[in-house]
């Protein structure tokens, strides 16, 4: 579906991107984890030919290059920022990039997709009223109007409040439930660990491991914690099966606190960088 | 050619939302083409009607006319000696007509029996036909007002029976009958003329139903080699402020869709660059043609210019917005961020607006600055839109402003796509 491979990308003395090789399979949902900076973003504009690769190369659906505007027919992109016409209503926002994309009714596609991010009651009003929340909702719908068999969203969470972001994981998963191909770049774990198939940690440019996120811990999450607390001292333990450390525990008796913590995203972000996500 | 048009309806669109961009590319040429036309001279539309006056006749007919001209509160009269002089002044607008008084007018008295009539001849400025009207009415009561005086002005009035009844032996279409009446007519004249003696008692009313005086009113012919009022030079200066406003508009638009990643949006969807920078550049055509269009349309409606050539106008208005789109293009592909665009981009285009005549007329600056204009775009836009608008310059001479034009439009679409296309992988 989507590969990528050994693409470098340098700006300036600046490396964004070092030598990431990635394959999207048809039909999944992959998340790019990375913090800030990570190169994230340039991947997905090198994926969607906005930016041209200094080296390596991208192919989509095996059709080639995204530079080929015929290939980018098959791709929609929610980028980071709202790409949308302030002083143009969120109907005619979405008629015009219909038009572009030569579908067939712009007016029916524009209101089916403003039934979809539910934003059909304020179609006729102007983008610029629209809270941050709605403008990302109707920024993804701008993605979908040529219906692309690959829809890329770079951060489609950033900034909104819970519910609007509530609203926007919801649609990724109707979007996949419908079988899309969605390559979804964030830096919250939670989001990439609850919507993801398999999850790409990236980092300096480069992807360190890609693979499911029970793969991932499996591969470098390592051991889980377990924390007793008995009479005021507290023991720390590192096991590979917590719960029998628990059970070992609770039948020496005098135990007043457990806590056990297991390995996530953060930590195998963690082993594989030496720092944490969210520095 | 449907992303084309879609990219122009959408850039139009949004250009007629915003109030600034409107009003700097519609409005505020408007005011200064007004503006500027009254500041220098306008067309005069004042209470009082100003007349070129050309006194060619050395009657007392002609002498009383001038007077009474003078000394009416609805004129304001400027004596001329020529009628070529008088005549001029109204293609300036220096005047509403030119009044002639011509040589032909004591022939006219002199005949008046024998069937001929005095003539005075007025050339009114089309742009004040309403007027026109009036003048006519009022060059016939002033000169009914002279017969008063002259029918009690004994040696006046004996010259004048003279030189009817010598005028009467020529007219050969009169009948006998028709002759004789008229010889009686004279005699009875002569007559009452010696009994006034140096009386200076005024009993004669002139015939209701006699109309010796012919007023021929004319209109200035449409030939308008040289500006008829200070309008027809600020409008095309206007009409080039309206074209500054596009540019602004449009470049700042390319850059606000850089800087906001619209521009992005655009570039993903399956079109090419030419598509892109084709639809773009259409919508600033269309708003350059339309100012264009409503500033001529304002200038020939509301203030009285009139077109020599048409199409070749229309070519010029084509030629100007074009090369005016492809410095938006330029600029926009110059300024990478929306300060630049509005202040750095602005400013460059207000001062080539200003060397290019845009405010002082070409004809008024210094040679240096004349010299400096060459360099300036929008020196060659009223250079293309005087000629065939009032200059009526040959077609031959207007071809250097509109290839210029052209090379300029050529010039900015081929760097401004450079410019805009650069970090473009398609």
């Amino acid at each position: 579906m989507l590969a990528i491979r050994d693409i470098h990308k340098r700006f300036g003395h600046t490396v964004a991107v070092d030598g990431l090789t990635l394959e999207v399979r048809a039909g999944e949902v992959f998340g790019l984890l990375g913090p800030n900076g990570a190169g994230k973003s340039t991947t997905i504009a090198i994926t969607t030919g906005l930016l041209a690769p200094d080296s390596g190369t991208v192919d989509l659906f095996g059709l080639g290059s995204p530079t080929n505007p015929a290939v980018r027919m098959h791709l929609g992109l929610a980028p980071q920022e709202i790409t949308l016409y302030d002083q143009l209503t969120a109907r005619e926002n979405l008629v015009f990039l219909a038009r572009l994309s030569r579908v067939a009714a712009p007016r029916h596609r524009a209101d089916e997709l403003l039934e979809l991010v539910e934003l059909d009651a304020r179609a006729n009003d102007r983008v610029a009223t629209f809270s941050g929340g709605m403008k990302r909702r109707l920024n993804l719908a701008a993605a979908l109007v040529h219906d692309p068999k690959l829809v890329l969203l770079d951060e489609p969470t950033a900034g909104v409040d819970p519910q609007s972001r509530n609203r926007i994981l919801d649609l990724v998963r109707q979007l996949a439930a419908a079988g899309k191909t969605i390559v979804y770049t964030t830096h919250y774990m939670e989001e990439a660990a609850k919507m993801c198939d398999r999850v790409g940690i990236v980092d300096h440019g480069r992807m360190l491991d890609a693979g499911t996120v029970s793969e991932l811990i499996a591969r470098h999450g390592g051991k889980s914690s377990v924390t007793i607390e008995r009479e005021g001292t507290e023991h720390r333990v590192r096991t590979d099966d917590p719960v029998a450390e628990v059970a070992r525990h609770f039948a020496s008796g005098g135990v007043t606190a457990v806590r056990v913590e297991r390995p996530d995203l953060e930590t195998v972000f963690l082993a594989l960088t030496g720092r944490s996500l969210r520095e | 050619m449907n992303a084309i048009f879609a990219i122009a309806h959408k850039d139009l669109r949004l250009m007629f939302r915003d109030r600034g961009d409107v009003f700097f590319t519609f409005v505020f040429p408007v005011i200064l083409a007004i503006f500027f036309g009254f500041v220098f001279g306008g067309n005069g539309k004042s209470s009082t009607i100003e007349l070129a006056l050309t006194v060619e006749s050395d009657s007392r007919l002609a002498a009383g006319i001038a007077a009474d001209l003078a000394r009416d509160a609805s004129f304001d009269v400027t004596r001329f000696d020529t009628r070529a002089q008088a005549v001029d002044a109204v293609r300036r607008g220096k005047a509403s007509a030119a009044v002639i008084l011509p040589a032909s007018m004591q022939d006219g008295l002199d005949g008046i029996f024998a069937g001929k009539s005095i003539p005075i001849d007025a050339i009114v400025d089309p742009a004040r036909r309403a007027e026109a009207g009036l003048i006519q009415g009022k060059l016939n009561e002033l000169a009914f007002r002279q017969f008063p005086d002259m029918l009690t002005d004994g040696p006046q009035m004996t010259k004048f029976f003279a030189g009817a009844r010598a005028s009467l032996i020529q007219a050969e279409q009169l009948t006998p009958t028709q002759r004789l009446a008229i010889s009686g007519l004279l005699a009875a004249g002569d007559t009452f003329t010696k009994s006034l003696g140096k009386s200076t008692a005024t009993t004669t009313q002139p015939a209701s139903t006699w109309s010796p005086i012919a007023v021929t009113v004319a209109e200035l012919p449409a030939r308008t080699g040289l500006p008829r009022s200070s309008f027809d030079v600020t409008f095309p200066q206007g009409t080039v402020w309206g074209l500054a406003g596009c540019i602004g508009a449009f470049a700042s638009s390319i850059v606000l869709e850089r800087s906001r990643g619209t521009l992005n949006r655009l570039r993903l969807a399956p079109i090419g660059r030419v598509h892109l920078l084709a639809g773009k550049g259409l919508a600033c055509f269309t708003t350059a043609l339309l100012v264009q269009a409503l500033l001529v349309g304002l200038a020939v409606v509301g203030f009285g210019s009139s077109i020599a050539q048409p199409v070749m106008l229309l070519v010029a208005c084509c030629a100007a917005a074009f090369a005016f789109s492809g410095l938006a293009m330029m600029l926009a592909g110059f300024c990478r961020t929306e300060a630049e665009a509005n202040g750095a981009g602005r400013g460059a285009i207000l001062i080539l607006a200003m060397i290019g005549g845009g405010t002082i007329p070409l004809f008024f600056m210094p040679p240096l600055l004349k010299t400096l204009s060459f360099g300036s775009p929008f020196r060659w836009a009223i250079a293309a839109m005087e000629g065939p608008f009032w200059r009526d310059t040959p077609i031959a001479e207007q071809t250097t402003p509109l290839l210029v034009l052209l090379a300029i439009g050529v010039g900015g679409f081929v760097v401004g796509c450079r410019a805009i296309g650069r970090p473009f992988a398609g």
